[in-house]
């Protein structure tokens, strides 16, 4: 299986590369005094060797007789940290806001591999990630996993086209809406105006799109993106800062559930005030990727909602068995890295296995790519993070990244 | 032929006393004739008649009928502008529809405005008009002398928006994806002009700003197989090998003075992988004096002298697909002609004279 997909990441980008003495360089071998693998191993004294893009070797230290590949010493190697909520987006043009419920728009059609947030996301050691349209429409389409580096394209850069379909509750998508007053002078004169409406519109939207599997009439553009989240063969994945917005979510879940609607897999994002229903989260098997922690803890409306998260929600909810996932949520300077959450996670409490699942095989396992990325193991997509020290500590470097087997960053000083 | 030069007629009635009448044939000896696809010739001879030239070489032979100008400097054909917005920059933009491909341009077209003189007096001779770039699709382009009022295409390009400026805030799409996605459906269950491109009949102009519209405009006429050219994006030339294998052109510019060099360094990127390109001047708001400074500027920057000529004559007209017609000084050309001081790639270079379809409507014919 993992040979197939060796074979397709091969012969995926269709842009030939300048010339054939530009080819960055594919086999090498990285020396650490600890590996972490993420797979319940940390080997220590050991060597991953990388070869045409995927891990081909990982054991404890030994002569390598491999001519061929270029060898690297470091302290630590982690697998490439995922990011599963990122804003690397073009604003406004990342969401077709003419209607509320847009699940047919791809947010892949609208992304810029010029920017320069990809390279921050990757210096910083993040080599996947989900980027999601905005959240001002309550459906606002189709999110895509995708490599932070790699080839100048966007298409040859997804891990998963269309990997999750994505929508909010809260305030958020109802902010730009007013109610008909006068003569309306364009679209926003419309519903939801509240979060309210916004359930509403949901819960319409899902209705009417079990409906429309009878009954043609009762399908809209991107009904069918609905018809699969209620299959369960498409993940739902659904913005709710605050503690009633998490309610509502999980709550509509279990409506589709009883209805005999369907059986959505689903997790929410920047769900920071989770903390106060995990039994909930646990008996409807949600799992919850998490806003960067804050100095106070506070999120202001500005950031999306105005709610609280203290720095030990991430313990408290994996002690509770909820899936934590970590995440920078488009936030700049040190709280947009994700190697700083994860300390700040283990600061309230995380052992560092726990942090450090809660930013590789996590997301990784939520995203469904834990096939191709996630954990240090031969066969897997050869993404790499070396360090300076013990990661997440906050004096420790990313020094280097490995990303698809290349060498995106260099650790190694230069001449 | 014949309709030309009555027009002709019918407007030297009209319009002031130095444009002068050239029914009978004629000839420019030059220092240097430019014959457009980089050849130059010394002392050459261009015989023109009806309009159309005869003749051009060292030793033509010229007919005694024929009146002879003996020109000083350089002759080469007239500059074709790829884009341009002349004569009706505030009446093209129609933002009621995003859609509406059956606009055509040439209905815009004001043959006497003066952003045509001005581009005559600059040593244009033909400019393609081009719909705002504004519309998702926003209609047919027209390529039209600046002199006489002669359309030589009237239904040249179909032009596609897929920059930013094709989305609104509050009027569909607001989305990159959902213009993709509209564009899709015309194409689709395509008509008129959109049904013309698909069939190959109607060459696109596709109408970026950053290199992801290029980017996104590739993909696009790669899935539906269009012929064209991209507009806009002043990086296209980082993306060469992309353009290449999508077989596209490109409009360059309006580049001008005070360009950055990475934008001029673009330029050359297209000239070295060979993909064809001209360029664009975006009257009134460019000076029509920009077109060859632009050009020069590209020279400066390493684009080679041949190459950049080509570009604003024989390249352009190529690409438009009336490469048989002008665009270049040989046997059965339109006689577009253009008298210089000196080299045109020169700065300092003037324009002294210009013949559009034979008839000299600048400088004194002697």
């Amino acid at each position: 299986m993992s040979l197939l997909l060796s074979a397709c990441l091969m012969t995926v980008p269709a842009i030939a590369p300048a010339s054939a003495k530009d080819e960055p360089r594919r086999r090498w071998t990285i020396f650490a005094d600890r590996i972490y693998t993420g797979a319940g191993r940390t080997v220590e004294g050991g060597m991953v060797v990388v070869n045409n893009g995927q891990i081909s070797m990982l054991s404890v230290s030994r002569n390598d007789d491999d001519a061929q590949a270029e060898t690297l010493k470091v302290f630590a190697v982690t697998p490439g940290m995922i990011d599963a909520s990122v804003r690397i987006t073009s604003g406004f043009p990342s969401v077709e806001q003419s209607r509320e419920i847009a699940p047919d728009v791809r947010v892949a059609d609208t992304l810029d591999v010029f920017a320069i947030d990809w390279s921050r996301q990757l210096r910083s050691g993040v080599t996947t990630v989900l980027v999601n349209p905005p959240d001002f429409d309550v459906i606002g389409g189709l999110g895509v996993v995708l490599k932070t580096g790699g080839p100048e394209n966007i298409a040859a850069r997804a891990v998963k086209p269309d990997a999750v379909l994505r929508g909010a509750m809260g305030r958020q998508p109802s902010d730009n809406n007013h109610p008909a007053f006068g003569r309306p002078s364009d679209f926003y004169s419309r519903r939801p105006t509240t979060r309210m409406g916004v359930e509403w519109e949901w819960r319409k939207a899902f209705y009417d799109a079990a409906a429309s599997q009878r009954d043609v009439e009762r399908g809209f553009p991107g009904s069918d993106r609905l018809v699969a989240v209620l299959k369960g063969e498409l993940t739902l994945s659904i913005q709710a800062w605050t503690t009633q917005d998490i309610r509502t979510a999980v709550f509509l879940k279990e409506e589709i559930e009883r209805e005999g609607l369907g059986t959505p897999r689903m997790f929410l994002d920047a769900a920071a005030e989770a903390w106060r229903e995990p039994q909930l989260l646990v008996r409807s098997k949600t799992a919850v990727v998490l806003p960067p922690f804050q100095a106070e803890g506070r999120f202001s409306q500005q950031d999306g909602e105005a709610s609280f998260m203290a720095w030990n929600v991430a313990k408290l909810l994996t002690d509770e068995g909820v899936l934590v996932a970590l995440s920078s949520h488009g936030a700049e300077g040190l709280e947009g890295r994700l190697g700083m959450q994860a300390g700040y996670a283990m600061r309230g409490g995380l052992t560092f296995d726990q942090a450090l699942a809660a930013v590789t095989i996590n997301p990784a396992r939520l995203l469904g790519v834990d096939s191709r990325v996630g954990t240090i193991e031969v066969g897997k997509d050869a993404d790499l993070v070396l360090w300076s020290g013990p990661p997440f500590e906050p004096a420790s470097r990313v020094v280097g990244v490995v990303l698809n087997g290349v060498l995106a960053i260099d650790p190694r000083p230069h001449e | 032929m014949i309709v030309s030069t009555l027009l002709a007629a019918a407007l030297a009635v009209a319009v002031p006393p130095q444009r002068t009448d050239a029914p009978r044939p004629f000839a420019i000896q030059a220092d240097k004739v430019l014959l457009g696809d980089g050849r130059a010739i010394e002392n050459g001879v261009i015989l023109v008649e009806g309009g159309v030239i005869r003749a051009v070489g060292a030793g033509v032979e010229v007919p005694r009928n024929a009146s002879l100008h003996v020109h000083k400097g350089v002759a080469s054909a007239g500059m074709i502008a790829m884009h341009s917005f002349s004569g009706a920059a505030t009446g093209l933009r129609d933002s009621t529809r995003p859609v509406m491909p059956g606009v055509e341009i040439a209905l815009a077209f004001d043959p006497e405005h003066e952003d045509f003189s001005k581009a005559l007096a600059a040593g244009i001779t033909s400019v393609v008009l081009t719909p705002p770039p504004q519309s998702l699709a926003g209609g047919v382009s027209a390529l039209v002398k600046t002199s006489g009022g002669h359309i030589v295409t009237r239904n040249a390009q179909l032009s596609l928006g897929f920059s930013g400026q094709s989305l609104s805030t509050n009027k569909f799409p607001t989305s990159y994806s959902e213009a993709l996605a509209e564009l899709d459906r015309q194409f689709a269950k395509p008509t008129g002009a959109i049904a013309q491109a698909v069939s190959g009949k109607l060459p696109v102009l596709l109408e970026t700003t950053t290199r992801q519209d290029v980017q996104r405009a590739l993909a696009f006429a790669v899935k539906h197989k269009l012929s064209g050219a991209i507009n806009g994006a002043a990086w296209a030339g980082e993306l060469a090998a992309e353009i290449r294998e999508s077989k596209l052109a490109v409009v360059c510019g309006p580049l001008d003075i005070g360009e950055d060099a990475r934008s001029l360094r673009a330029v050359r990127a297209l000239a070295d992988a060979g993909i064809p390109f001209g360029f664009g001047l975006d009257a009134p708001w460019k000076d029509p004096a920009a077109l060859r400074f632009g050009a020069a500027l590209c020279v400066r920057a390493g684009l080679a002298p041949a190459a950049a000529w080509r570009g604003l004559t024989s390249g352009a007209a190529q690409i438009l697909g009336v490469g048989d017609r002008i665009g270049s000084l040989e046997r059965g050309r339109e006689a577009d002609i253009v008298l210089w001081s000196g080299d045109p790639l020169e700065l300092a270079s003037t324009v002294e004279a210009v013949y559009v379809d034979g008839v000299c409507v600048i400088g004194a014919e002697r």
